[in-house]
């Protein structure tokens, strides 16, 4: 029986994935001096442990995913399978910020992470085709504009009233 | 100088204006976090952390913690009138509570929630002022060994016994110690894990991960798996208790206080299991116990919201005496600490003795701010709940933005985000708990560094842990935290197949 999100495949995923990071760590504490002064044990004394932990999870959790799936998982929410378009949006919008944020300044970058991830969400919630979108290039520049009008003041509080340093497109501190 | 005349000069330094201001700033913000859903307190704090490059630490820590506070009192007005619990704390609330909005008596349910949270609030501060400079009196004496068993305990307690299973628990744990590994190492000054990037040496910071884990990965998990309208909201009746409801709500805050503090107090982390405590006790003292589960029992929502704030305030004891989080926010909170160069244990209490009181006075007064804020306002933060799903959750990643880029100014800390966010939506959909993560990730650090000081202490042997009376105590408390539950699961299921047997 497979259980909603308690496909045996991604679980097993899940437990490579933790086999790898383990490996990582042990890999590195192998190169760590163990020279320790007085104290017995040296920086490469809690690497070993994590990593060695991380393996034995690791291992247990490829094991109970081999065998049944996860011991005592909470149903998780929502739909049994993800809506992988509106994910799609919001990673774009997400890594677009990432991208262009030192380039077109705080203000923009975030607008259009904003509006990206809006038009994802909104598809989400309209997956399954109750009501088809119409004029979504007004829609989008309307997003475009709240999203500036939330960034905005949250850029202009933390610019000016708190001088934190946040990147503009201009060295106005305004936009 | 006496307990009550530092309190007064706490009280003199939290009421000057700016304070003030940054008090009820935060305890909207707060009372805003808590309402809304996909936000709580933790992420809340940690997106505002780059605050504490600029603004002075009495006031931030003011601040952070009228947010900390406000989302408590927000968090039971969603729970009861949309059933959607922003914490595990809540849960209760939401499930009794929305049984009273259901047949009629929503005010009365956010009535009592609000009073109820301001008595247990302003009780545990009081015992918070009183214990607390005990406390750390005692906790000067404590040396490395019983440091790192206490740190141990706060493990085991929010990896194994809290969640339903410790094999994952374990697993978020021990990635969380795995982040808390980059960096320089605290004793030998090694760089661990940094793959030769500068900026890795001061480590990961708690922002990006807190940030990532709570609220991208939120948004992410809403576009993938949430899609749907919101759940009908009930509407909102007059704010008002009636006499009988006062007189049945009353003793259940004073219960719910005294089962709450004590969870508070201990690193066993989260306020689940005082609520629930709270909720059983007062459907078993219920002379009436019909309107429990049906119509929903005031006493419901009075006992485990008082639980729920007073647990909530009583954390501030461990970590402001010991330097032991015992909840994601707490955690949060001793990495703004951090930021100031200030490291939260019993010295606090007479290195920083200002900035201490001036907190514990803002808590009394943060109450106050609270109730006005909850009652006569609450139709006010109703309101925030008709804000669109969309522009909610694209809304929460400009402040994740903020919160990550203001901290370091690395926009590549901005792809680390998005690939926690990831991160975090696989943990929530496999059900891997968070919290161990950020616990692990802030105090794995301060553990090596207290196992480190003991191991040199003790010539480098081991027994160091166990010569001392305190430290061996600790250990067996541990050690009886990880088996008793596990004994007592095996004697429970056996005695009930053995009662089966008899039955057939």
């Amino acid at each position: 029986m497979i259980r909603r999100g308690g496909a045996p495949g991604p679980q097993t995923l899940i437990g490579i994935g933790l086999l790898a990071v383990a490996g990582v760590i042990i890999a590195g504490a192998v190169g760590f001096p163990s020279s320790s002064g007085y104290s017995g044990v040296g920086p490469n004394f809690l690497p070993w442990v994590v990593g060695c932990a991380l393996l034995v999870c690791g291992l247990l959790v490829v094991w109970q995913a081999r065998t049944g799936g996860y011991r005592h998982m909470e149903e998780p929410s929502g739909s049994d399978h993800g809506y992988w378009p509106g994910f799609g949006w919001m990673s774009a919008g997400l890594l677009a910020n990432a991208a262009l944020i030192t380039t077109i300044g705080f203000i923009l970058s975030c607008s259009l992470c904003f509006a990206l991830a809006v038009r994802g969400l909104r598809h989400a919630d309209r997956h399954g085709g109750v009501v088809p979108l119409r004029g979504e290039l007004a829609q989008t520049v309307r997003d475009v504009l709240i999203g500036m009008a939330i960034a905005a003041p949250v850029y202009w509080m933390f610019t000016k009233l708190l001088a934190i340093n946040l990147p503009g497109l201009t060295n106005t501190g305004w936009i | 100088m006496d307990l009550w005349s530092q309190l007064l000069l706490g009280f003199a330094t939290a009421a000057t204006p700016i304070n003030l201001v940054w008090c009820f700033v935060g305890c909207a913000v707060g009372t805003a976090v808590g309402v809304l859903p996909g936000i709580g307190p933790a992420v809340a704090v940690a997106m505002l952390l780059p605050i504490t490059t600029k603004v002075d630490a009495t006031a931030s820590m003011i601040f952070f913690a009228g947010i900390y506070y406000g989302a408590m009192y927000g968090g039971s007005t969603t729970s009861i009138l949309l059933n959607t619990p922003g914490e595990t704390g809540s849960m209760i609330t939401a499930m009794e509570g929305n049984k009273m909005a259901k047949s009629g008596r929503a005010g009365a349910a956010l009535a009592t929630a609000a009073v109820g949270s301001f008595v247990a609030g302003t009780i545990a501060t009081v015992l918070v002022t009183l214990f607390a400079p005990l406390l750390a009196n005692f906790a000067v004496k404590l040396g490395p060994p019983e440091y790192f068993m206490l740190m141990v305990l706060a493990f085991t307690t929010v990896s194994a016994v809290l969640g339903r299973s410790t094999l994952r628990g374990m697993v978020a744990l021990f990635v969380g110690l795995a982040v808390g590994l980059i960096g320089m190492d605290q004793i030998s000054g090694q760089a661990r894990f940094t793959a030769g990037v500068p900026e890795l040496l001061d480590g990961i910071e708690i922002v990006l991960v807190a940030v990532g884990l709570f609220a991208v990965a939120e948004a992410l998990y809403a576009v993938l798996y949430e899609g749907g309208p919101l759940q009908t909201q009930h509407t909102l009746s007059r704010v008002h208790m009636s006499k009988l409801d006062w007189r049945r709500s009353w003793p259940a805050w004073l219960r719910g206080t005294a089962i709450g503090f004590p969870f508070g107090t201990i690193p066993a982390g989260g306020s689940e299991i005082p609520t629930f405590l709270s909720y059983a006790t007062e459907k078993k003292v219920a002379k009436d116990k019909s309107e429990f589960g049906t119509s929903g029992a005031i006493e419901g929502v009075a006992g485990p919201e008082a639980a729920n704030n007073a647990a909530t305030t009583a954390t501030l004891i461990p970590l402001l005496t010991l330097g032991i989080p015992t909840s994601n926010t707490a955690a949060i909170l001793l990495g703004a600490f951090q930021n100031y160069g200030i490291q939260p244990g019993p010295q606090l209490f007479t290195t920083s003795a200002d900035l201490v009181w001036a907190l514990i006075a803002s808590l009394y007064i943060g109450n106050v701010m609270l109730l006005i804020l909850n009652l006569p306002m609450v139709g006010l933060w109703v309101k925030l709940l008709k804000i669109p799903k969309p522009y909610l959750y694209a809304g929460i990643l400009i402040f994740a933005t903020v919160g990550v880029y203001g901290m370091r100014q690395s926009a590549f800390d901005l792809v680390l985000l998005y690939v926690i966010g990831l991160i975090g939506v696989v943990m929530r959909r496999y059900d891997f708990p968070t919290a161990p993560v950020v616990v692990g990730m802030i105090l794995g650090p301060l553990a090596e560094a207290q196992m480190r000081n003991a191991l040199s202490m003790g010539e480098g042997s081991w027994l160091v842990f166990v010569e001392r009376p305190m430290s061996a105590t600790l250990l067996a408390v541990v050690m009886a935290v990880l088996v008793l539950p596990r004994v007592m699961r095996r004697f429970s299921a056996s005695s009930s197949t053995a009662k089966r047997r008899k039955a057939s």
